[in-house]
């Protein structure tokens, strides 16, 4: 009796010690893994998270499903990961959408009822111009404006979108005022900057690089550390001496309270498969700029871009009152 | 030249084994998953899009575009028989499919509709070659005011293509219109019409709506005894459809071949107004008029024929533009990004051998379509023969698990309860339930496009007929609109006259 208790006993703490991969990897996961995406399929957080997941498979040794759980601005999906049960079988990936609407609308979920897990990649914005609007930089932008508040039409999304932040922020850092006309997606959007029917727009570089390289626009400043691969001639913000960086961001998260090792399992598993080699170049082709990074990082990025944008709504008076802090 | 190219990608594709052996694979997949109600061509599109991760370029593309054509052909084959469109497009086919197959002639139906299909996607793809250029500096000259002006001539449309009282279309139309509007407001995410609710902030979806007003008003129809699908068990006999029927009807299949590939280009709401121009066209020049909506092979032959050659045109914008037009060309915009492809003006001058594999795909597309389709009719008709019962409660489980499907969301489950209701109400007041759809398609199209040119014009209503695009294609509107009308009153006239004289 008593040998058996300690070559239990035993073999506890060889598992605890030695073997806490091993261990999970038994008891989680025991079934497929359901990976939300707040936006319909096609888009690129739904691109993002297709890519991860099928190589994530054979590290994790269960499938991740995809599911597309769409509507209300990204709300839907994001309650729909805060409402499900924390044991790691439900996680999700957001982007700015998640922040900028857990300030607007009351009955999306707060940012408190999740816990990020691993950062995958950002996704510059940058500001163009028509061609033949005869604006070559920032500084002839912003003088423009100056002179005349408001004489530029500039496209962005509705009210929380991505682009309409940078627009926000664009507008808080120079002191000037757009003609803002709000377009559904970012396709609409170089649409109508193609057609000419605006002028001026704050798009991600993925969007609008090929009408850049074609000469129908001309993109003043990309909102990023480093100058994207996809406009190698296009200056940041930065270097231009604006310290003007925003971007989407692809994070994948959990419902709050998740195990610790189930957390590392997924966080190990989603790292790995992130930093594949063949992905990476897919990520970059994309306009994507990876820098992968566990829960910490995620955590941090969270908490810098909270910083950046929660005041900006603030000021737009976009903040629903009973959310203000 | 491009022929040359396209030439060469087309031999480069019959010449190997392996890509014929998958462009029957993904038409066969696209067939199937196209005529399950629920499932869109741009689901299908995006749930097989990681099986082409690990293929070439060509062969991803021409997985990718099979699929496509294929599942519009396949969203026909469920409105025909269950009356359930399995894509929003075939809407249309399912206005005289219907009634074909409640007579005992779905098989026929389905056939007329595949021989369409191929005819109008022939014809697109040529239209595709020849004409792209000019197609792309169209569609990228077109701002706000013409896609305003073109939902509304979509919505004038769609009221001769609802049955005999075009206002009763309007009225049911402006319904839909109004469901649109439920959820954020995208001009400035503000709520309406939400009541605070969770499930009413995602708005309504047009599949979720299309699944209760056509699929559960259906079963709802049937266990009141109203109307009974199974007449006389179609069986194999009656899928046969001698050739020359089908030739008999080219000018319909060649009229709504143009009038999709012109319309097909115009981003977002392309083939909806298409077919809906292509069947109100059909049912006004023919000489039997009445028989519309009851079963004309015409109705089910220039609908699908204009919706099969809009896929042509709404891949001019996404090709030469790199702007999708829509949710189909989206997906697939983002299939060939990862491929390494960034579709734009730089790849449409750069690389011809890009596009002309593309066309070389669409072709192929168009052909293993009609091989499938052709195999799979006689066993597709086969489903009418089933006992009602066992049909019925099928139907009822596809519109719950399509409605679920579409956003994972049980409340789609109980909204298209609600439109079930609501269809089957319809129903018994006599009215079309179709334009219901089609206003929750073209309503938030024309909303914002309206208000949105309104707020670049700030305020001024002349911007609508200052721009030549817009004032056309609301001089057509009008003239749609006051036609009948105008002819009652000649025709009064002129009895009149010959009474008195």
């Amino acid at each position: 009796m008593k040998v058996r208790k300690v070559a239990l006993l035993l073999s506890l703490i060889v598992f605890g010690m030695g073997g806490v991969v091993g261990a999970q990897a038994q008891s989680f996961p025991k079934k497929a893994i359901s990976l939300v995406v707040v936006w319909p399929a096609g888009g690129s957080h739904d691109i993002a998270a297709r890519m991860v997941a099928e190589n994530i498979d054979k590290s994790l040794g269960e499938p991740v499903v995809i599911t597309n759980v769409t509507g209300a601005a990204g709300s839907n999906g994001m309650r729909h990961v805060a409402q499900a049960e924390p044991d790691g079988y439900t996680i999700g990936l957001m982007g700015m959408h998640a922040l900028v609407q857990s300030f607007m609308n009351p009955n999306a979920p707060s940012l408190d009822s999740f816990e990020p897990l691993v950062f995958m990649a950002q996704e510059p914005g940058s500001l163009q111009v028509r061609s033949d609007l005869g604006i070559n930089n920032i500084e002839e932008y912003v003088q423009k404006l100056k002179d005349s508040p408001g004489s530029l039409i500039h496209g962005n999304d509705a009210m929380g979108g991505n682009t309409f932040v940078y627009t926000k922020l664009l507008e808080e850092y120079f002191d000037v005022e757009l003609t803002k006309v709000p377009y559904p997606g970012h396709a609409a959007n170089t649409g109508a900057l193609v057609s000419g029917e605006i002028e001026s727009a704050a798009m991600p570089v993925s969007t609008i690089a090929q009408h850049h390289e074609a000469g129908t626009v001309k993109t003043l400043g990309v909102m990023a550390e480093e100058r994207s691969s996809l406009l190698p001639d296009v200056p940041t913000f930065k270097e231009q001496g604006h310290n003007l960086v925003s971007g989407d961001y692809y994070i994948f998260f959990m419902p709050k309270g998740v195990p610790d090792e189930v957390a590392q399992t997924l966080e190990s598993a989603f790292l790995k498969a992130i930093q594949n080699p063949a992905l990476q170049q897919r990520m970059e082709d994309m306009g994507m700029t990876s820098s992968p990074g566990g829960r910490d990082i995620a955590r941090q990025v969270l908490a810098e871009q909270e910083a950046i944008i929660y005041p900006i709504l603030l000021n737009g008076d976009l903040v629903h009152e009973s959310l203000i802090k | 030249m491009i022929i040359n190219e396209f030439l060469a990608a087309l031999l480069s594709i019959l010449s190997s084994p392996e890509a014929l052996m998958m462009a029957l694979f993904a038409v066969t997949l696209g067939v199937i998953l196209g005529a399950l109600p629920g499932i869109s061509s741009t689901m299908a599109i995006a749930v097989l899009l990681p099986v082409t991760f690990g293929m070439e370029t060509q062969l991803a593309i021409l997985f990718l575009l099979g699929v496509f054509i294929s599942s519009v052909y396949g969203g026909s084959i469920s409105a025909i028989l269950i009356n359930i469109p399995g894509t929003p497009a075939a809407m249309v086919t399912q206005l005289d499919g219907y009634p074909m197959c409640k007579a005992g002639l779905g098989g026929q139906a389905l056939k007329y509709a595949l021989y369409a299909s191929t005819v109008g996607g022939v014809i697109g793809i040529v239209l595709l070659i020849v004409i792209s250029p000019w197609m792309a500096k169209a569609a990228g000259s077109m701002r706000s005011p013409e896609f305003a002006a073109i939902a509304a001539l979509g919505l004038v449309m769609l009221a001769f293509a609802s049955g005999k009282s075009p206002l009763r279309g309007v009225l049911v139309g402006l319904l839909g219109l109004m469901c649109g509007m439920i959820g954020f407001d995208t001009v400035t995410d503000v709520e309406r019409f939400t009541y605070n609710s969770v499930t009413m902030q995602g708005g309504v979806d047009i599949v979720t709506m299309m699944l209760g007003i056509f699929g559960l008003s259906e079963v709802m129809k049937n266990l009141a005894g109203a109307s009974n699908p199974i007449h006389g068990k179609p069986g194999m006999g009656n899928a046969k459809l001698p050739i020359w029927r089908v030739l008999a009807r080219w000018k319909a299949a060649i009229r709504g071949s143009l009038v999709g590939a012109l319309i097909g280009c115009v981003p977002a709401i392309g083939s909806s107004i298409a077919v809906s121009v292509a069947y109100a066209q059909e049912a006004r020049l023919s000489k039997d008029k009445d028989s519309f909506g009851k079963g004309n092979p015409d109705g089910v032959v220039a609908p699908e024929a204009a919706n099969s050659s809009s896929i042509g045109g709404s891949l001019i914008p996404m090709m030469t533009l790199g702007i999708p037009g829509d949710t189909v060309t989206a997906v697939l915009m983002g299939a060939l990004l990862m491929h390494g492809l960034r579709p734009g003006p730089m790849l449409f001058t750069n690389n011809p051998e890009f596009f002309a594999s593309v066309y070389a795909a669409l072709l192929i597309g168009v052909v293993a379509t009609l091989i499938v389709g052709l195999l799979l009719a006689r066993w597709i008709v086969k489903i009418m023969g089933l006992p009602p019962r066992i049909l019925l409660t099928g139907i009822a489980v596809l519109c719950v698990v399509g409605s679920f499907a579409i956003r994972n969301s049980i409340s789609d489950v109980f909204i298209m309860v609600f439109f079930g209701v609501i269809g089957y109400i319809l129903h018994l007041l006599r009215l079309p339930a179709a334009p219901l759809a089609f206003g929750l398609i073209l309503g938030p199209i024309l909303e914002e496009n309206l208000r949105r040119s309104l707020l670049i014009s700030r305020g001024s209503w002349s911007v609508f007929i200052e721009r030549p695009l817009s004032l056309g294609i609301l001089t057509v509107t009008l003239l749609v609109l006051l036609l009948p009308m105008l002819s009652a009153l000649c025709r009064r006239w002129s009895n009149s006259m010959r009474r008195t004289a």
